[in-house]
Parts: C-alpha cells; structure tokens; sequence
C-alpha cells in the first residue's frame, strides 16, 4: 500500500460525520455560561520571562550582601566579565523555557531534558576553563555546606518564580516544575559565585555546579506531586 | 474545517466574555476535540466525558490563551493534557477496574459500526499512542506541522519522525493483515 492509499484512507475518516451528542454541547454550553465574565488574558511573554530574570537576580543578590561578596571581590577582572554574562544568558534562556512550559502550545525553542543538560555542560565548561586551582580542601564539608546554601537560595527563587507565573497552566507540571527548578538553580549558583571564595576547581566543578540538577530534581518532584489526587484536590 | 482568523477572532471575543463567541467556539472545535479522543482508542462514553472535562478546563484557563497565536494547538494542548490525565487515573484505578477499562478500550474486542471513524480507530490502534496522536492530529484534523508540534509540546523534526515511523508501521500491519482489505473498500 503506498502513502498516497493511506492518506486517502485517513482523508475519508477526516470527512466523516462525528457523532457527538448534541446534549452533550447543551451542557458544555450551559456550564459555561453560568460562569462567564471577561479576563485578563497573560502579559507577553518576554514581560514575564524579565520578571522571572529580575527575581532570580533579585535574591542572588540578597543571599550575597546578607553573606559577603567574598566570592566577587576575589575574582579578576576577566572572571568577572565571563561568569556573570554566561548565568545572565542561562537565567534568560531557562525563563524563557519556564514561560513556554506555563501557557500551553507555545512553541519550544528547546526540549526541557535537554535544556538542563545544556545549562550544566556549559557552567562545567566555563568554570574549568576559568577556575584552575586543582587543590582540594575540605572538599566534602565546604562542599556540602554550599551546595545547601546555594539550593536554599534557590528554594524561594523558585517559589517566587512560580507565583509570578501562577495565572499560566503547565500542560505537564512535572516538566514545568523542572525547569522551574533549573532556573531557581540557577539563582542560586549566582548567589554562590557572589559568595563564596573558594576557587578549587573541583570544589566550584561539583558543589556549585551541583545545586542546578538538585534544584531541577526537587522543581520536577514538586511538579509531579502537586498532580497527586491527594494533593490536587482529587478534582477529577 | 475552520479558518484560523476566524477561531481566533472568537478566542478573543470569548476572553472579553462574550457568551455568543464562547457557544460559536464549542460548536466548531467540540466535534473535533470528540473526534480526537474517539481516535485514541477511548470508547464514545469516556470520549464524551473528556470533552466535558476538557471545555472546563479551557474555560478555567482561558486567560493563557495570547490573541497572537494560533488557537488550535492550544485547544488540543489542553485536550491533550485532559487525556493524559484520563489515562493516568485509569492505571490507578484498582485491579477489577482496570481489567473493565482494559477490555473497553481493545479495539478488537469493540463493536464496530460501519463507519469511518469506526474503522480508523480499528485501523490506528496497533500504532503507539504518541503517533497516533499525530496522524490524528495531522491527517485527520488537518492541522499543520508547527501546530502539531505546539500542540504536542515537541518540536517539527520529532512530530515528523513519529508520522514517518507510524506510515511504516500502518503499511507494515497492512500488508501482514489482509491488504484487500484496506486496497478495495478503505474505510468507506
């Protein structure tokens, strides 16, 4: 059977009638006509994916004056013009990502999964090219203690992000809530190189660099819960 | 089918609330949507139900609809979502339930009526639901590609691969089954 047969099969089904109940649309109608009032349809796109941007910057900022600038003040020149241009690009990129995932059918520009793939290759490419102290001290303790800190900076980015998009509805919440979550990571990894003075390569490779799939692994997780019947209000 | 100005033009209308603009919309785009989840192997009972729950939710959520762009995919995202959904609360539901649902939503064990929407779900159903989705979607709804890819949160490339790889499989299963069959009536 050639594709030319099959398209002709498929057309015949596309001009068939469809038996759709005509009470069945009575009642569509009636539902919705009870309830029907004018609203305020979503700003623009690039309106919200700049708000998102201003929030993460916002408590990147925040976490460092109430920890210091240590992080900053040590940083030559050249770091500094690299590191915070390449997370201001990755923090508008995954807002952009973050809106599209909020207001259904918007076109992708980039696969989620993908997407924070990309962001991780990227910080561990350019921290590696930047960063070439190869000591390691205290990696575990220093370690853990910033990837906490930079994960709780992520927490409210992340939360405040989601009520700034609140009125938008993510067709997949799991999806959304992980790329909700790589962006509050990444607010949090902006924070951390504000902050913290301890440039070992593999201390800024691991820790840091760590709190953007822990932030996206907690963002999917929260996503995916919220469709739980118990928590969703068991609504269908 | 609908033009696309036109749908549009009454998404707008509906935002503003405009009860005549919202009745205009759910004659056209139901019997689509109906048709839609008919397609994906839902048995008319259930189908009816998603369309229900699927209006309730476009209503909800009306406001995320930008008068810029294309309203189709959008209706179809949340069908899509709705169904999915459906889906998921099935796989919960408990054994004897899911048994019931399982042999409701065979194919081969359904009554066919001599139509050809009957005979398409038969037809589609040994395609993976994801593909068949999209030759839904594509070919039968007439939706073009970028709206495909909007409405199933992918991108072109993925939506013509699926549709790529569900014509081997359709000409595959035609050929092993009974191609007379499908060669000398089709689905008429």
């Amino acid at each position: 059977m050639k594709d030319e047969e099959i398209d002709d099969v498929l057309n015949k089904a596309a001009q068939a009638p469809d038996d759709l109940d005509p009470q069945v649309l009575g009642s569509i109608t009636a539902s919705i006509r009870t309830s029907l009032q004018p609203v305020r349809a979503l700003p623009p796109g690039w309106i919200l994916t700049a708000g998102l941007v201003v929030v993460c910057a916002a408590i990147s900022l925040a976490g460092a004056m109430r920890l210091g600038f240590f992080g900053f003040q040590k940083m030559d020149l050249l770091e500094r013009w690299i590191v915070f241009p390449v997370l201001a690009v990755l923090t508008w990129l995954a807002a952009t990502t973050f809106v599209d995932q909020m207001i259904p059918a918007s076109r992708q520009r980039f696969r989620p999964a993908a997407f924070s793939g990309f962001v991780v290759i990227a910080l561990l490419a350019m921290f590696a090219m930047l960063f070439r102290d190869h000591q390691i001290d205290h990696f575990v303790s220093a370690g853990v203690a910033c990837l906490a800190t930079g994960v709780l900076h992520a927490i409210p980015a992340g939360l405040l992000g989601w009520l700034l998009l609140h009125r938008g509805f993510a067709v997949n919440s799991t999806t959304a809530g992980w790329v909700a979550g790589t962006l509050a990571g990444l607010a949090g990894i902006g924070m951390l190189e504000l902050h913290c003075p301890n440039f070992e390569a593999a201390h800024i490779l691991v820790w840091h660099i760590a709190v953007v799939p822990v932030s996206g692994a907690l963002g999917g997780l929260t996503g995916w819960a919220i469709r739980l019947p118990w928590l969703a209000g068991n609504k269908h | 089918m609908d033009g696309g100005e036109n749908l549009e033009m009454l998404m707008s209308r509906y935002q503003q609330g405009d009860f005549g603009a919202a009745a205009a919309m759910i004659n056209r785009i139901s019997p689509r949507l109906h048709r839609y989840f008919v397609a994906q192997s839902l048995s008319r009972a259930d189908a009816d139900d998603l369309l229900q729950e699927t209006w309730l939710r476009v209503h909800k959520v009306r406001h995320t609809y930008r008068p810029t762009e294309p309203a189709l995919p959008w209706f179809y995202a949340i069908a899509r979502h709705i169904r999915v959904d459906h889906y998921r609360k099935s796989v919960r539901t408990a054994a004897r339930e899911r048994e019931l649902d399982a042999i409701a939503m065979e194919p081969s064990t359904m009554p066919r009526e001599d139509n050809p929407m009957a005979r398409l779900e038969e037809w589609l159903a040994p395609l993976p639901a994801s593909q068949r989705e999209v030759i839904t979607m594509l070919k039968v709804e007439g939706m073009s590609l970028e709206e495909v890819a909007r409405a199933t949160s992918s991108s072109v490339g993925s939506v013509k691969q699926k549709v790529h790889r569900a014509y081997k499989k359709l000409r595959e299963t035609i050929s092993t089954a009974s191609p007379g069959k499908w060669q000398k009536g089709g689905l008429s």
